[in-house]
């Protein structure tokens, strides 16, 4: 591959686990965040940090969205108007409208926008998926998704629905965009959230979501997000029942490796990785680098980013109204891949 | 004590029947007048097969005047068995739900109220001792306020072998019906009776095919509660049919200091059974039909009032007659808020 000139924006926990892929991968990275946290970053993959946006856009190949979620829109048509391709960080957007945005703007300028749903890139989603489509399972009839982790309160953000959607948009999208990628559009979305759903969450804060998603081929899904207190270990967990039986999965219960006793700090890991293999975000950032140099599709494309967006919205609807929400067929977006 | 077990219609009767049989303070009787004569599962076949008495039909059995008696008739069913055994004073342990519409189920508590006998409907879940313990925790605060709850009751397609269980009519619909009211339930219990305010329910019949037109075998239901608790629940019948075991039911509170994790029915034992050719599965805890029988029995020898009673069968229905209205309308169904009669429990942070 030829060296990819990448400008990272943002310096907080994705950017984290994006920029050791990128050097792994032998690109060219200038971080550049607006809390100053750029050099520190950098520094420990031996990459560049700069002082401006425009300084690390300036004739990037690609730019990596790692802001706050409200932050998403006005930067990715920034990298589209400097001629870059992006890979933004999910959610694309908080509205749909402005995920449509993005996406068509890419699509005009002739550059890719791929979002960062790197839950497909996990061991256990990535076998999911063919098993599930290559008709492993017959006909699928119910599935429910369980996400836990504890609740984000080392960046303040995340608490504030006003930028990060909260829990059901923020962390639901995961599983959200699994369902989909699994069995096809969703045309009905009914949620809840309970908790604190606030900013500030204080430290010890807990929120829970839940939502069903009723798909156009007739299977239903239950989504349950946790943000959970101090101390809990992350943890996904999926079912799936169809007429050639049942498939599931629990992150927890058949590591690779376990160490007890007083080797480890028993704090939580906020950011999950995968048991000793290749970090899913090394696996997702290749193939959309692979994609950017003119390689072929990856699995998510910027539709997928599009209609994860609208799954959110209508659940963050739903949850607001106390109403099901409807969601009308995706129309096709200009110039989107089939 | 004269105990008559109404019906052999639904799968828990001969487990009931098993657990009496040999009490010396139990005198067992049973009939099923209403069995197909030719099913071997069923009626008089049954009965000799279990070693214990039976008798033709409910005339017979109602002369007898039993001091208690087990209704293990279809759901639609229950009621006529309820009334006749509150005319002659008999105690009743009624298998879930405790009917299939709510006219039913008032009938059937006012029937046993007018009688001065006892109603209990058959939850056995709550007698585990894991869930006793995680209910202490809810109850002494120690877990802090719940926040969500997430459950699956999921089981075989009880259609395979009862095809009453997949007929409108008789059972009041499929998986929804089935086993939704255990975990609604579970709820009751952990809320102090706590009532729903607003229940949300999608299903398919995907999963066939032993079940009528129109009847669900998978359903997701979601419960909210005035206090701001959500319970998401599968009651699917999605075990399949060639499964080691027959399901399970499995709950997680999501609580302010902490997430538990409740399983009824933990594997005690695994590995691989060569012989049957898949994984070998041997249950562990508590023996929860048992339990729950020694409940109806004291109450029943004491004449105090059994637990779970009439009224929460009624709680727990509320729910999942709500689940079919929202089936039908596509949208959450709210329900009256009923903390007035009902103040639930007292959480301490308030």
């Amino acid at each position: 591959m030829t060296q990819l000139d990448v400008a990272l924006i943002g310096a907080g926990g994705i950017a984290r686990a994006h920029l050791p892929a990128w050097t792994t991968l032998g690109a060219r990275v200038r971080v550049y965040a607006p809390d100053g946290q750029a050099p520190t970053l950098a520094s420990e993959f031996g990459q560049a940090a700069v002082a401006s946006r425009e300084e690390a856009m300036d004739g990037a190949d690609v730019v990596d969205v790692c802001t706050p979620t409200d932050t998403h829109h006005e930067i990715t048509l920034a990298a589209v108007a400097a001629g870059a391709h992006v890979l933004c960080e999910k959610p694309l957007a908080l509205r749909a409208a402005d995920a449509e945005e993005m996406a068509a703007a890419a699509a005009a300028a002739g550059v890719r926008l791929y979002p960062g749903h790197v839950v497909r890139f996990f061991p256990a989603y990535a076998r999911l998926h063919p098993l599930i489509t290559g008709g492993g399972l017959g006909r699928v009839a119910v599935a429910r998704f369980t996400r836990t982790g504890r609740y984000p309160t080392w960046s303040g953000w995340f608490a504030d629905p006003t930028r990060s959607g909260g829990i059901l948009v923020d962390q639901m999208i995961h599983d959200m965009d699994i369902a989909r990628w699994l069995f096809g559009e969703v045309v009905r979305v009914h949620a809840h959230q309970s908790g604190h759903l606030t900013a500030p969450a204080p430290e010890g804060a807990v929120a829970t979501g839940t939502a069903v998603l009723t798909h156009t081929t007739g299977v239903i899904s239950q989504i349950v997000g946790v943000w959970a207190p101090p101390a809990t270990p992350f943890r996904t967990t999926f079912h799936i029942a169809g007429t050639g039986g049942t498939v599931r999965h629990d992150s927890l219960a058949s590591p690779g490796l376990r160490i007890v006793g007083t080797v480890g700090t028993g704090a939580a890991e906020g950011i999950p990785a995968g048991d000793f293999g290749e970090s899913p975000y090394t696996t997702q950032i290749r193939e959309l680098a692979d994609a950017f140099a003119g390689g072929p599709e990856p699995r998510v494309g910027a539709a997928d980013g599009v209609a994860a967006v609208r799954i959110t919205a209508a659940a963050a609807d739903s949850a607001r109204t106390g109403r099901a929400v409807e969601l009308l067929p995706p129309l096709a977006p200009e110039g989107a891949a089939a | 004590m004269r105990i008559a077990v109404l019906s052999f219609a639904h799968v828990h009767a001969p487990t009931y029947i098993e657990l009496l049989r040999g009490r010396d303070d139990v005198e067992l009787l049973t009939a099923d007048p209403d069995a197909p004569p030719d099913d071997p599962a069923r009626g008089a076949a049954l009965a000799e097969r279990l070693g214990v008495p039976y008798l033709a039909g409910w005339d017979e059995v109602f002369a007898l005047r039993p001091d208690a008696v087990i209704v293990t008739s279809e759901n639609s069913r229950h009621r006529h068995l309820v009334e006749r055994s509150a005319a002659v004073g008999a105690h009743v342990l009624c298998e879930k739900p405790l009917a299939t519409t709510e006219t039913d189920a008032r009938a059937m508590i006012d029937a046993c109220a007018r009688a001065g006998v006892g109603l209990m409907t058959a939850y056995p879940v709550r007698f585990g001792a894991a869930f006793a313990a995680l209910n202490r925790a809810v109850e002494d605060g120690s877990l802090g306020p719940l926040v969500s709850v997430h459950a699956s009751n999921n089981g075989w397609n009880p259609a395979a072998s009862r095809p009453w269980f997949g007929d409108r009519e008789l059972a009041g619909g499929g998986a929804v019906m089935d086993h939704t009211v255990h975990i609604a339930d579970l709820m009751d219990v952990l809320l102090g009776g706590e009532q729903a305010v607003e229940v949300y329910a999608q299903a398919n019949d995907v999963l066939g095919p032993d079940v009528g037109a129109g009847v669900e075998t998978a359903g997701l239901v979601t419960v909210r509660y005035p206090g701001g608790v959500v319970a998401a629940i599968d009651c699917s019948w999605s075990q399949p049919k060639d499964h080691p075991t027959w399901g399970g039911l499995a709950l997680t509170c999501v609580a302010e200091k902490g997430i538990v994790e409740f399983d009824a029915f933990p594997r005690l034992l695994g590995g691989f059974d060569s012989t049957a050719a898949r994984p070998r599965w041997e249950p562990g805890g508590d023996d929860l039909d048992a339990a729950m029988l020694e409940e109806f029995l004291d109450a029943a020898r004491t004449g105090r009032r059994p637990r779970p009673d009439g009224e929460a069968g009624l709680r727990s229905l509320r729910i999942v007659l709500a689940a079919y209205t929202s089936l039908r309308t596509g949208q959450p169904v709210p329900l009256p808020d009923r903390r007035e009669d009902n103040p639930g429990r007292i959480h301490p942070s308030e």
